[in-house]
């Protein structure tokens, strides 16, 4: 079968993702942390200013949090390690040897070790702010259902797309890897604008209303923030479609140019190491 | 045979040169480390970029100006950064020393371990969060009322006692590490969670919040206090004003509790290497 090579690639890194159960654990408590001060942060400022038409209810912003820190290791935050040390040491050039399309042996890749960090701690976290959450009383902190059905299947959609436009933008960092043989520029540039631009420091709907359009329209916002905002029922200009429009628009055009650099990368690749 | 005092070198002297070897080793890629310092500069002052949207959007923080949030912001951040520069070797204890066994041969050398790890790396990369949380402090003093004179002198201080203590956070996680071996990311809770919820006003927080990075983790009285005494704002929470000129001498009593600590985990080490 055709497809055989990358589900292999797939499983491979899917598994590493899911080896280390104490890290998953470790990065629970991390991430509870972390949104229980930021949604204290923002319970105050929403109960100071009850007068301020905010384009998320408090209820919503909380929900935006949880989902978002539930989703930190789905974001691009820079290249694959395996290919981080694959060009350090020079192995990439077994990567090249290989009878398969490159990028999409990469992409599966990357797209597993995505997903294998992702969902574990996306369903641990979700349970624990969500259901446990009210049973212990904080029904008010926790994270609130989806608007309604239909919304729930377009987010499920919305955030398969999302998943796939995150390991697009993580094969740009991979090119950028093989290209400057170390994986440090791509965390260095990878991970303030994953955080920023994805909604992950401040939901996106919340930024200043005259930089909002262009927050909406870059590819970062694609990965969570659309399919939140559609899980939340908040309105996004033109629609739920302008939102999978985009997703899709952005997913095309980066691996379009995303392959078009890649082929320029390996033509002109200098490999160190015997 | 007492050593003669010209061939031996002080603690002081002998840390300035591994802190010396360890900066020329960090300039040797100048091209990295101008990329790292600034990403890192860029990274947090993104993360100020949140706040200050908030604010535009419901025009304070529960209350407080953005003056007094700056300089929360700032001190914080500018206390952190000198911890990170001074306790790198205590970051990657677990790690690099620990794990490979490579401890024993820092007990063989006759000086304090403490001393030997400071001087395992003087790193230059947080001068980025560093300029960063001078800049919006100073930012912070301009926009605020009622800025005291005396500020001049319990900032430095405050930022002494701050370093202090998230030093003594790093040291108690390399005291950790001789039990778990690796190190936990769960301490990352207190160091960059800290910077994290250092950030507000402590009024923000709930109860068992407050008392936690009170009473458990000195935060509030090298961070919150120092300001509200610097800016001369009463505290909501009903303590004297002057109690933010002393308040910082906790961060120091913190880094003692965790230097004692680390002294009896040492005393019970168990080497894990061949």
């Amino acid at each position: 079968m055709i497809l055989r090579p990358y589900f292999t690639a797939f499983g491979l890194q899917w598994k590493i993702g899911l080896r280390y159960r104490i890290a998953v654990v470790a990065g629970l408590v991390a991430q509870m942390w972390f949104g229980a001060v930021t949604l204290m942060a923002y319970a105050s400022v929403y109960h100071a200013a009850p007068d301020v038409q905010a384009p998320l209810s408090l209820r919503q912003a909380m929900t935006y949090t949880w989902i978002q820190q539930s989703l930190f290791t789905l974001l691009p935050l820079g290249c694959l390690p395996a290919i981080g040390d694959a060009a350090r040491t020079g192995a990439i050039v077994y990567d090249l040897l290989r009878p398969v399309d490159m990028w999409n042996w990469w992409l599966s890749a990357s797209l597993a070790r995505l997903l294998g960090n992702a969902v574990p701690r996306a369903v641990l976290l979700a349970c624990v702010a969500g259901p446990l959450a009210m049973l212990m009383g904080l029904g008010a902190w926790s994270l609130a259902p989806p608007a309604g059905l239909a919304a729930a299947i377009l987010a499920l959609m919305s955030i398969t797309l999302g998943a796939f436009l995150s390991a697009t933008i993580v094969m740009w960092w991979n090119i950028l890897t093989a290209r400057t043989l170390s994986p440090l520029g791509s965390y260095a540039v990878g991970t303030p604008l994953a955080v920023l631009l994805s909604g992950m420091l401040l939901p996106l709907p919340l930024y200043p209303d005259w930089i909002r359009p262009f927050l909406l329209a870059q590819p970062f916002a694609g990965i969570t923030d659309i399919p939140i905002r559609i899980y939340l029922g908040t309105p996004i200009p033109g629609g739920v479609v302008t939102g999978l429009g985009l997703q899709i628009f952005w997913l095309s055009a980066l691996t379009l140019l995303g392959r078009l650099w890649m082929r320029q990368t390996v033509n002109r690749l200098e490999v160190q190491g015997a | 045979m007492s050593p003669s005092p010209t061939r031996t070198l002080g603690a002081f002297g002998l840390y300035r040169r591994m802190a010396g070897a360890s900066i020329i080793a960090q300039l040797r890629y100048p091209g990295t480390f101008i990329i790292q310092a600034i990403g890192n500069f860029v990274t947090t002052l993104l993360s100020f970029f949140g706040i200050w949207s908030l604010f535009q959007r419901f025009g304070s923080i529960a209350g407080w100006d953005i003056g007094t949030v700056a300089v929360l912001y700032g001190l914080v951040n500018v206390a952190f950064s000198v911890a990170e520069t001074l306790g790198r070797g205590f970051e990657v204890f677990g790690g690099e020393y620990v794990r490979t066994g490579s401890f024993d041969r820092l007990l063989l050398r006759p000086r304090s371990t403490l001393l030997l790890l400071l001087g395992h790396e003087l790193r230059l990369r947080p001068i980025g969060r560093f300029l960063q949380g001078v800049f919006v402090l100073v930012a912070g003093l301009w926009l605020a009322p009622h800025v005291q004179w005396t500020a001049t002198l319990v900032l430095p201080w405050a930022v002494a006692g701050g370093a202090a203590m998230f030093l003594g956070v790093l040291i108690g996680q390399a005291a950790l590490c001789f039990i778990t071996v690796e190190g936990l990311e769960v301490v990352n809770v207190l160091t960059y969670g800290g910077v994290e919820a250092g950030q507000y006003p402590l009024t923000m927080f709930g109860r068992w919040l407050r008392r936690f990075i009170t009473f458990v983790l000195p935060l509030a009285a090298v961070c919150y206090y120092p300001a509200l005494f610097s800016l001369h704002h009463p505290d909501p929470l009903g303590l004297p004003i002057w109690i933010g000129a002393f308040s910082p001498l906790a961060g120091f009593v913190f880094l003692g509790i965790m230097v004692l600590a680390w002294n009896r985990a040492v005393a019970g080490y168990v080497s894990s290497g061949s």
